[in-house]
């Protein structure tokens, strides 16, 4: 009788006299989502949580797969952004595997991230990367300084958010200006380099964990080995269309793309994490002045 | 709702011709709230109202901290209760020596949890859930309590003196500020696990539980100056 959308629909069943309506559809308000016995009920499931699957058996739709109207939606609407977040767990998962492991003959760019671009990723692995960073820092400042003098210092989080924020924007925009200009074409769209960016520095997560550790030579060697393993999994993904132009800037570009993650890397490493030597000598100073106080 | 139409059996939509009859009842609209005495809520006393809205505060609290499946949190969210919370979390971190810089201590912990909790919010829209904006806003901030009372005990807890090499304390100011986190995780998780696929599920608690480690941190390296 109504739309078939969500309302009513009846269905006349021809027992007795009377007519029996059976509702058969039902508003999406009034499915109480901790009814388990709606197992079988898996697409009135779907569009009750507004799940828009992106298919995982072939190759993933675009975005007219999911059911919002096509209406012209400004920027400043969610449903704007939705369509960048159209992902699951599993391929979330599935990425970060991905950008971890430098795989020479298959740029795992091409074979997911490029039809599905996503937002999910890269923003919250920078977010994870920041709060590691701050939480780290402070916890190394912690336990160097004695009990009485130590605050938290907010401005970690401010500063590292800063910093790993800006360097996973400004990279993408250089890169896409330089292959436009450059190469005058566009191979990747803005999103796709946010995405690649994103997802390159997942491997920094736990190398700042490890930063913790206050051996020196460890530091260093954790940088170095973080930023080529990263950088190679960014070199793999630009490669291909770096190589196919016969001008001689591919090499010399791929060296900067390495250079500018390494100088991130370090960087960090560097504000936020790093003993130096006077410190440690001033750390012994104070204990011993501490201990020859107490001792007289 | 009795009106003079009553004679008219048939539809509305093939009624015949006579006029527009003068229809006429009584309307009562469930949102205009009437306590027993009839009076609307704007008459009652003010103590009536105060204690109507405190009590459902502290029934949400207990919602939050006893976690049993309700819809009352989600339904009927107010704002009072993250605000009173988030206020008392960020004042009970203030920890500077100088009397000048903490209000802008106390603006920075306020500023990240306000931050934080749109972030899980928006984050959590964009990847199709059926939440509103505020009800999310309401859960985050009511599971809070755990760790509020978390931070209670921290503080207590530094008022003890120690010898800075027996790390016994730290451990103990550890364990429980790592407990109430694990309680809130689990008392978000039950509200607002449920609003999104199966698929996703993960994808929207990460960002939760990032939220509240951030905190938990913030609890656990606070320290007193002497």
């Amino acid at each position: 009788m109504f739309s078939s959308d969500g309302f009513l629909s009846d269905k006349f069943s021809n027992k007795g006299p009377g007519q029996t309506h059976i509702f058969t559809s039902f508003p999406n308000s009034a499915v109480d989502p901790d009814d388990d016995s709606s197992l079988d009920n898996k697409s009135n499931n779907d569009q009750l949580y507004g799940y828009n699957p992106s298919n995982t058996e072939q190759l993933p739709l675009p975005a007219t797969v999911n059911n919002t109207k096509n209406e012209q939606l400004n920027i400043w609407q969610i449903e704007y952004y939705q369509k960048y977040f159209q992902i699951d767990t599993q391929q979330i998962l599935e990425r970060l595997v991905a950008s971890i492991t430098p795989r020479p003959n298959k740029s795992y760019f091409n074979s997911t991230i490029r039809q599905n671009p996503d937002l999910y990723g890269p923003f919250w692995v920078c977010i994870t990367f920041i709060v590691t960073v701050a939480i780290g820092g402070n916890i190394l400042t912690y336990f160097r300084t004695p009990d009485t003098e130590f605050q938290i210092d907010f401005s970690k989080i401010t500063l590292s958010a800063l910093l790993i924020c800006f360097y996973w924007w400004l990279m993408p925009t250089c890169i896409y200006f330089f292959f436009r200009w450059h190469l005058q074409r566009i191979e990747y769209i803005f999103i796709e380099l946010l995405c690649i960016y994103g997802y390159s520095l997942t491997i920094f997560i736990p190398v700042s964990i490890l930063w913790m550790i206050p051996i020196t030579w460890l530091q260093w060697l954790l940088t170095i080995l973080s930023s080529l393993i990263s950088g190679s999994v960014l070199i793999v993904a630009f490669w291909p269309t770096v190589n196919s132009d016969p001008k001689r800037f591919n090499a010399i570009s791929m060296l900067i793309i390495l250079f500018a993650h390494l100088v991130m890397a370090i960087s960090i490493m560097l504000v936020f994490f790093h003993i130096s030597d006077t410190n440690m000598n001033e750390k012994k100073e104070s204990i011993m002045i501490s201990s020859t106080k107490s001792k007289v | 709702m009795d009106t003079s139409m009553e004679q008219d059996q048939v539809p509305f939509l093939s009624s015949s011709s006579h006029g527009i009859d003068m229809i006429e009842g009584e309307m009562s609209s469930s949102s205009n709230r009437t306590n027993q005495n009839g009076l609307s809520t704007l008459d009652e006393p003010v103590i009536d109202t105060i204690k109507r809205d405190l009590g459902a505060v502290f029934r949400k609290f207990g919602y939050a901290v006893i976690p049993r499946h309700s819809s009352t949190l989600l339904q009927q969210w107010d704002l009072w209760g993250p605000l009173i919370l988030v206020t008392t979390l960020a004042i009970l971190l203030q920890s500077s020596a100088t009397k000048s810089s903490t209000g802008v201590q106390f603006a920075e912990v306020f500023t990240l949890m306000l931050i934080g909790s749109i972030a899980v919010t928006v984050n959590s829209q964009l990847l199709g859930g059926k939440i509103s904006f505020f009800q999310s806003v309401c859960v985050l901030g009511y599971c809070l309590l755990p760790l509020l009372l978390s931070a209670f005990i921290n503080n207590i807890l530094l008022y003890i003196p120690t010898k800075s090499t027996i790390p016994i304390l730290h451990i103990i100011r550890f364990l429980i500020v790592m407990t109430a986190f694990a309680w809130t995780m689990y008392a978000s998780v039950r509200f607002l696990g449920q609003t999104q696929h199966p698929n996703r599920r993960m994808l929207v608690l990460y960002p939760i539980f990032l939220f509240y480690f951030l905190i938990a941190w913030l609890i656990i390296l606070h320290a007193h100056p002497k």
